[in-house]
């Protein structure tokens, strides 16, 4: 007997029940959505934190000032600049792990340019801040060594700010005026895109010395500096220079070592490693229920296939009367249960898709659809079909003809 | 074509033994037409049933066209009843989920016959037994007697050398019976033997030979001169 002549009487079997068919891959169903919910979540978190990488660089800690606690009175979070360019070089001298500094005052302040008035975060920085945020230049230049020594007026701006001052045009060249200053651009930065709490691209960029001079003077005074971003050499050293770096700053600042810091130490890798912990948890849970209910599923096919060889015990009868063997049997049965797991396979499918999509949509978490994930349930759906279709299948395929023919 | 030697059957329920077929001996040449009677319990289906290779003897031996098939395993039977037997049942026994033509081509899919030649021979068995405009009806469609008429169709179209009929007109009105008795009475002129079971003394007048049963034996065998 031929596949498709097998398939075809084995369809016409299920379609006589279609409702007990379904109902009897409903384990499958939450099975393959689940396993395929799963991998998307993995495939999500990973490209996420691919992403995150991307866009603020690898390696990087932020230390930025805060404010301690004085005499109990918090002082909020910008009133105080406690950092310097001092502690920087020290920083520099004392941690060969760190590979490069780049530290950064800012501002919030009016930009107008070409009649267009815009509000924009301006950043007085080095060079280094382009490499360590992983800043990429769609046109134009890095400052100079002498615009970076001399103080120039001089800006490099992000996509959002030439949008809103400049449109489409170039804007190298062009002169604005950032709290009246007037300054050229020589430089804009690639798109890189908005996060959940900011547009990375509403940035202008500006010689550290000049803001210094003409932007911040009364904010930062002196060496004052508001952050920087340490680059570390490499990621195994990342936790341990966080904690040198807290010991080489409590020691400048002359903080006991379990005073309250003036500063603060931001790791991404921590973010991104909770990150990646959460979406590993929830993986871990589905891929339980994925195994709990494809194993339900299973035993639920098994049960429904024993059912429907007793009920087609004289059936199998008449077969084996016209000239069914065991084997022709046996793989009625097999295929049988086969295309009740498949069927569960596709609406899984179909329901893992729809999970995903909801998920994604709603929660705004990152989901990834791996394709691999599809071929995965196909082969987990016919498997579990296959193996727990054997038994009822043999146990039809092993009926004494006559016995079966006589069952009433 | 069939010799039978010694054939026993015991069955096994709880602590008894029930000798269905004590020691039968019987032989059947090609193109006879023999009925077989008997009270129930009088062993005439087991031994139907052994021929027809459904259920196999405690002891004795069967020859089949000159093989001995009591040591056949069970995919040899199952290609035997297959190519050289067909079976006519009293409850017709026809799968309802399927129409008169897949029912009929049931044996033929078996056999691993192509779609084109298994669709020909089918219409043809249908066309025999009177139902080629039916082929698409299911079984729950069709009356008793074109349903036995579907079933004659089946058993018919792989060409078999015998056809083994149990109680064929058992489930229905004598009217039909006699139209389903003239078509085996048809077959058997085209050369199928054909081998009736029944316990209703007309019907098994339609064979050329008739043999009584009685407890596992035969008490009787003669051939039918009113015919």
């Amino acid at each position: 007997m031929s596949l498709i002549d097998l398939i075809y009487l084995s369809q016409k079997s299920l379609r006589s029940n279609i409702l007990r068919s379904v109902l009897t891959s409903l384990g499958i169903i939450i099975g393959v959505s689940s396993v395929i919910t799963m991998i998307s979540i993995g495939a999500g978190a990973r490209l996420e934190v691919e992403q995150q990488i991307e866009r603020f660089g690898s390696n990087n800690l932020i230390l930025r000032s805060q404010s301690s606690n004085n005499r109990g009175v918090s002082m909020g979070s910008n009133s105080v600049n406690s950092l310097t360019l001092k502690d920087m070089e020290a920083l520099k001298n004392e941690l060969p792990a760190i590979s490069a500094i780049a530290p950064r005052v800012s501002l919030s302040t009016q930009i107008i340019a070409n009649g267009n008035n815009w509000l924009a975060t301006v950043t007085g920085s080095t060079n280094d801040y382009f490499a360590l945020g992983n800043w990429k230049f769609e046109n134009g230049r890095k400052f100079q060594e002498d615009e970076i020594n001399s103080g120039s007026r001089v800006a490099i701006i992000g996509k959002t700010v030439q949008k809103n001052l400049f449109g489409t045009d170039s804007p190298i060249d062009e002169v604005i005026r950032i709290n009246k200053v007037p300054f050229t651009v020589i430089g804009l930065l690639d798109a890189k895109g908005g996060t959940a709490w900011a547009d990375l691209d509403d940035t202008i960029i500006v010689p550290l010395k000049t803001a210094k001079q003409r932007l911040v003077a009364k904010k930062f005074p002196g060496d004052q500096i508001r952050s920087m971003t340490i680059n570390v050499s490499s990621s195994e050293l990342l936790f341990k220079t966080e904690k040198d770096i807290d010991t080489v700053m409590r020691k400048l600042h002359k903080i006991s070592a379990n005073g309250n810091p003036d500063f603060v130490i931001r790791n991404y890798a921590q973010f991104l490693n909770a990150r990646q912990e959460s979406s590993r948890v929830m993986s871990i849970l589905l891929a339980t229920v994925a195994g709990i209910s494809l194993i339900v599923g299973g035993i639920g096919i098994m049960n429904i296939m024993l059912v429907t060889v007793t009920e087609r015990t004289k059936e199998i009868g008449v077969c084996m009367s016209v000239g069914a063997k065991k084997r022709d049997v046996l793989l009625q049965f097999l295929i049988e249960s086969l295309m009740i797991s498949l069927i569960g396979g596709c609406l899984g499918i179909a329901l893992g898709l729809g999970v995903i999509f909801g998920v994604s949509e709603y929660f705004n978490w990152k989901m990834s659809l791996d394709y691999m994930s599809l071929v995965l349930s196909f082969v987990f759906s016919s498997s579990i079909g296959v193996i727990f279709g054997f038994y009822p299948a043999r146990k039809a395929a092993s009926l004494n003809p006559i016995d079966a023919l006589r069952y009433e | 074509m069939i010799n039978i030697n010694a054939i026993t059957k015991e069955y096994i329920m709880g602590d008894n033994k029930l000798l269905a077929l004590n020691e039968v001996d019987v032989s059947i040449k090609e193109g006879e037409f023999v009925s077989i009677m008997g009270s129930s319990g009088s062993g005439k289906s087991t031994l139907m049933n052994i021929i027809g290779c459904l259920d196999v003897p405690t002891s004795g031996d069967y020859f089949f066209r000159n093989k001995n098939i009591s040591n056949y395993n069970s995919n040899m039977l199952a290609e035997l009843r297959n190519k050289d037997i067909g079976f006519i049942f009293q409850n017709f026994n026809l799968l309802p989920r399927l129409n008169a033509l897949e029912n009929v081509t049931l044996p033929l899919l078996y056999s691993g016959k192509n779609i084109k030649e298994r669709t020909k021979l089918s219409m043809e068995a249908l066309e025999n037994v009177g139902l080629k405009d039916r082929t698409h009806h299911k079984p729950n469609q069709l009356s008793g007697g074109q349903q036995q008429r579907v079933s004659i169709a089946r058993a018919i179209a792989g060409n078999p050398k015998l056809i083994l009929a149990d109680e064929p007109t058992g489930a229905l009105d004598s009217y039909t019976s006699l139209e389903i008795m003239k078509i085996l009475n048809d077959l058997n002129s085209n050369g199928i033997t054909i081998i009736l079971v029944t316990h209703e003394k007309d019907i098994a007048q339609y064979g050329s030979r008739i043999i009584k049963m009685k407890d596992g034996k035969i008490i009787e065998d003669k051939k039918n001169v009113s015919n």
